[in-house]
This record gives C-alpha cells, structure tokens and sequence, in this order.
C-alpha cells in the first residue's frame, strides 16, 4: 500500500497495483502565466475510471492545473505549460496535436453555467454536430441518452425546444453535463460545478459524479471538503501552485501525511 | 492598493460624522421647512427641464416632418403616385418621376451592405478572437481613423482615384468575366464608366465599414468568456464557435450595428454625388451611371427654379425619410422574430 502511494505521488510506474492503470499522467508539469510561475513541478496520475478532487486555498493553481489538462488555456496569449501530460500515452503538450479533438475527447464544466443561447435540444446536440453526422432519430437518442445521464430528462422532456437559458441555475448545469456527456469524451473536467448552486441542485450532481464515473474518467475541482470526500476515490491537496499531497481520499481525510493537509482540511488555513 | 469599502468601514465612518459636530439623525438636524421647499422646487425644476428636452425631440421630428409633407405637396398632387413609380425626370418639361433615385439609394446601399457587413464582420472577429495582441490596437486605431475621414474626401478620392481604377481594371474584368453568364450577366454589361452605382456601392462599403466594425467589435467583446471556453472545450473551432456562440448571442447588437451603416449608407450623400454619375435612369446594368436620393437633391437644389421643380425634390427627402423609417421598423421586426425563435 506504501508504495502504492508513494509512486502515486511521484508519478513514478507502480508495480504494486497492475491493475490500475492512468488515463492521463502529469509528468514534471509547470505552468507560467506570463512570468509568474502558477504551477511547480506537478507529477500526478488521473486514475482510469475513477474521480480525482483537486482541493486547496484558492490561487493554489487547481483550477489552472485543470485548464492545461484540455489546453483551454491556449485560447489566451502569454500562457505557456511546460513538461508532460501524456494522455493514453500521449503528451498533449507537444506540438502538432489536433486541440479541437483533444477537447472533444476530455470535456469540461465550469463553475457557471454557460447554456449556449439556444434551445435545450440544441445545446446538446452541439457538441454531436461537430464531429458526428447523425440522423434525426439517432441525434433523438443521444440526445435522451445525454439527458438522463445528466438527471434532466424528465424535467426537460416537454420543453426541448425552449431556450436553455430560461432553465433554473440547477438545471443548466445539469444541461451543461450532458452537453459535455453528449459528445461520449474520454474524460470530464469540472471546475468547482456546484459552486453557483442550491444544496439540492449540489446534492444532485453529486450523484451524478458517482453514476458518471462507471464511464468516463473524472476530475473535480471543489472549496467543498465534503463534497471531495463523498464523491472522490482520490484527493490531491495544492498549495501555492505545488502538489502538497495526493492520496485516496479516505486517507486524506483520515490520515494525512502531510500537516499542511491537516491544517487545511480542519479548517485551519485557507 | 485600491480597496473596496468595507460595511465596517462605512460605518466606522458615519460614526466619525456623529463625532466631527453634527449631533443625532436627520431629523434632529436642523432641516428647516424652507430647506425641505427649496428641495422640492429644485427637484421639480430638474424635472420639467429634462423633460423639456425630451419633448424638444418630438418637436423637432414633428416639424421636420410637417415642412417635408408641406413642401412636397404639389409635387405629389401633381403627379400622384405616378410620382413614385415613373422614371422620367424632366425639368424642362416639368415632368418629375423618383424611381431612378429611389432605385438607386436601395441598389447602392445593398451592395454597400453586401460587400461590407462580410468585411467588417470579418475584422471584428479577427480583432476579438485571433488576434495577437500587438496588432490589435494598431488595427483598433486605423478603424477609428478610417471612420473620421470627411466624406468629401471619399468623394473626391473615389472620382479621381478609384473610378479610374474601376475603368481601367475591374470594370472591364467584370463585363469580360460575368457578362455573358446568363441571369446575373445583364448586372455587368455595357461599356466601363469608371463611375457608376457599383463604383458608388463601393465607395459606400468602404464608409460605413468602420462603423458596423466598431459596434460588432464592442458587442462581441461582451461575450462572456465561460461560454466560448464551453464551445471550444466541447472541441469546436473558431469559425464554430463564432458563427454558433458568439454571433447569436450578440445578435441584437450587431443588427443594430448594421443598421447603423445602412442608415448611413441610405443618407450618404457627398461621395455618392462625385461617383455616381448623376443620370436620372435605370439600367440593368450595375456599370452604368444612375444617381440616389440625396445625390439628386444635392445636385439640383441651386437650379431647381419652378416651383414643383423644388417640390419634387423635397418629395425626394420625404421618400427617404419613409425609407429610412421603414428601415428601422424591419430592423425592430426582425430582432424580435430572431428572439422568438431563440425561445428567450
């Protein structure tokens, strides 16, 4: 177990547990906004089918950290990541790779919702229109299929034609989760989801994380220690842009390694 | 550092008031009934004075519109609706028709539009979307300029430079390449002008493409970056994400925008007048000369000597003042078909 969770914090190939394997693999990763240095030498794996929480103060560089994983940072100029972050294998870091692929195959949610100004149908089918040519009855499946992944089905069904923005805060993050679902990515990236949300809206995508991780690989940015605790198989702890910690969750809770984990989890700092 | 003010501090505040000499609340501070009148007064002044303006602006629409139907008058009972629908303008025999005009303001204004709205759109998505930041203000800036030069100077650039070059070029490009296309052939025949509505319609995109620029740039800058991080996460392009995201969600702002240079393109009158060849007539062609509204009236004010010769052109300025109105009742319509259909 020991050495489970050291080469989990290394980075380094684990001969303890073959069978799990990394869906993504951050190697020595740095980040620079301009010149300021956000994020230091991370090395962490993103288990296959399980859910990762990234939790820390804020300005720690989880949210940052989770924004080169799908390389949306490169939309803004001056930002630069270096090192590895080999996804199946592969370093979406390097040059030449297709970014509107590798966006399709890891998805993303952000801390508001962001419905897109049309309506509920189209919002989901966006994503299947841009690489899928699907006809009518198929596009009618997905679509359903996305829905009641995302707990909205029954809600929407009778309104799939209306803008999705007259939908409450709950529910259009909801359609922004089977949005990204829609397109069947690889893996999903949420950025503190429930933080523009009610208790029960929260409630209701917790669960959603527990159903969504039987098939796709998922990480999450929180605030919330509770919610890391109750949906997460594993924890990572950052602080001022380092990887202080990063463990299963239950240990992380439990019995950390670290006493600057300790004292933030207990609400000491940050 | 700037900090915002804190509850704490606004009240740490109004505590200091208490302590620096006044004593107890409003009430127990000396508010006089005089005081309270001259507050009201003051109050209603303000009131009515603003409110005069805003009426000053019905007025001044009001009577506008009074003279123009005043003055255009005798034109329109002389020749009914004839006046709009027969070509002739004959001043000698005092024969007045304005389809030519009219003809010719809707014809260079859609071809301003047509070329236009692509390019501006085009730069104001390179400027928000790809562009490297050292280029933007530079860009920003040559907009603005392009923006600021007098229309005279379009008119006079466009007789002695541009038309020449139409002539001497595109013109004969056109006639020799799309010609004898069927359907759309008869738009480019004839001999190269040089001046001419197309040549007008040009000049016109070129002036008001900074201002549908400007005001697309700036509506599209309110788009929230969340929501086109959404779309390009979902892995979509630039072009998706701008043609699918940022221009439905900007839509009113942008109509608006076009519409701006519409309305100018309708009104534009100087540079219209140098390039557009001022011939009372419709051709098939887009080479040939004609002449717009506002051209008509600039040209032949100083020798419009009878009576309905004067009429006639003022009845021109009200068909453009219906135009325009009906310009912006369309652009009203269509917003709010498109919002319907947004379900919103």
């Amino acid at each position: 177990m020991n050495a489970e969770l050291a080469s989990l914090a290394t980075g380094q190939p684990s001969n303890v547990d073959a069978a799990l394997s990394a869906k993504i693999d951050i190697r020595n990763l740095n980040f620079f906004y301009d010149k300021f240095h956000a994020l230091k030498d991370i090395n962490l794996k993103l288990q296959t089918g399980k859910v990762t929480a990234f939790i820390g103060p804020s300005g720690c560089g989880k949210s940052t950290l989770l924004r080169v994983l799908n390389r949306i940072y490169d939309l803004y100029p001056k930002l630069r990541a270096e090192g590895e972050v080999l996804f199946d294998g592969e370093n979406i870091l390097a040059p030449g790779q297709d970014l509107n692929l590798l966006r399709a195959r890891i998805g993303m949610v952000f801390q508001k919702p962001t419905p897109f100004p049309m309506s509920i149908y189209d919002n989901v089918a966006f994503g299947i229109r841009l690489y899928e040519k699907l006809s009518k009855l198929e596009l009618d499946g997905r679509i359903e299929a996305a829905l009641r992944r995302a707990a909205l089905w029954d809600e929407v069904k009778d309104k799939l034609h209306q803008s999705g923005l007259g939908l409450s805060g709950g529910q259009q993050q909801r359609l922004c989760i089977a949005r990204s679902v829609a397109v069947k990515p690889e893996v999903i990236l949420l950025d503190e989801p429930c933080s523009a949300l009610d208790p029960i809206s929260t409630a209701k995508i917790e669960e959603l994380i527990d159903e969504l991780k039987q098939d796709y690989t998922i990480a999450i940015v929180t605030h919330n220690m509770q919610q890391a605790a109750r949906t997460s198989d594993y924890t990572a702890f950052m602080y001022l842009g380092q990887l202080i910690e990063f463990s299963p969750t239950q240990q992380v809770f439990t019995n950390p390694r670290e006493k600057r984990t300790q004292d933030y989890i207990t609400g000491r700092f940050g | 550092m700037d900090r915002p003010i804190s509850s704490g501090t606004i009240m740490a505040r109004a505590f200091l008031n208490h302590r620096d000499g006044t004593k107890g609340g409003i009430a127990e501070r000396g508010i006089t009934p005089a005081f309270a009148k001259r507050q009201q007064a003051q109050d209603s002044i303000f009131y009515y004075l603003t409110l005069g303006f805003a009426l000053l602006v019905l007025v001044i629409l009001g009577s506008i519109m009074a003279s123009l139907i005043d003055g255009a008058w005798p034109a329109f009972a002389t020749f009914g609706l004839g006046f709009i629908t027969t070509e002739i303008w004959n001043p000698v025999t005092e024969q007045f028709g304005a389809l030519a005009p009219i003809y010719g303001t809707l014809v260079t204004s859609a071809i301003a539009l047509l070329i236009g709205v692509p390019v501006s759109f085009g730069i104001a998505i390179f400027i928000t979307e790809l562009c490297p930041r050292g280029l933007k203000r530079p860009i920003g800036i040559a907009i603005e300029l392009l923006a600021g030069i007098p229309s005279i100077i379009y008119g006079i650039w466009g007789l002695f430079v541009f038309a020449p070059f139409m002539q001497l070029y595109i013109q004969p490009f056109l006639i020799k390449g799309l010609g004898p296309l069927p359907l759309i052939g008869s738009l480019f025949k004839g001999p190269p002008y040089g001046i001419g509505i197309l040549t007008a319609g040009i000049i016109l995109a070129i002036m008001i493409l900074p201002f549908i620029t400007s005001v697309t740039r700036d509506v599209f800058e309110t788009v929230p970056p969340m929501l086109k991080e959404s779309a390009y996460g979902l892995g979509a392009t630039t072009w998706e994400v701008v043609s699918r995201i940022v221009l439905p969600y900007s839509r009113v702002g942008v109509t608006g925008g076009v519409m701006l240079g519409l309305g100018r393109a309708l009104g534009e009158t100087m540079a219209i007048t140098f390039v557009i060849g001022n011939a009372h007539r419709i051709s098939n062609s887009i080479l040939a000369p004609g002449t717009t509204i506002s051209a008509s009236i600039a040209n032949e004010f100083t020798e419009a000597v009878g009576d309905l010769y004067t009429s006639a052109l003022i009845g021109l300025g009200l068909i453009l003042f219906v135009i325009t109105f009906f310009v912006l009742v369309l652009a009203r319509l269509m917003l709010m078909r498109m919002d319907k259909k947004a379900g919103g």
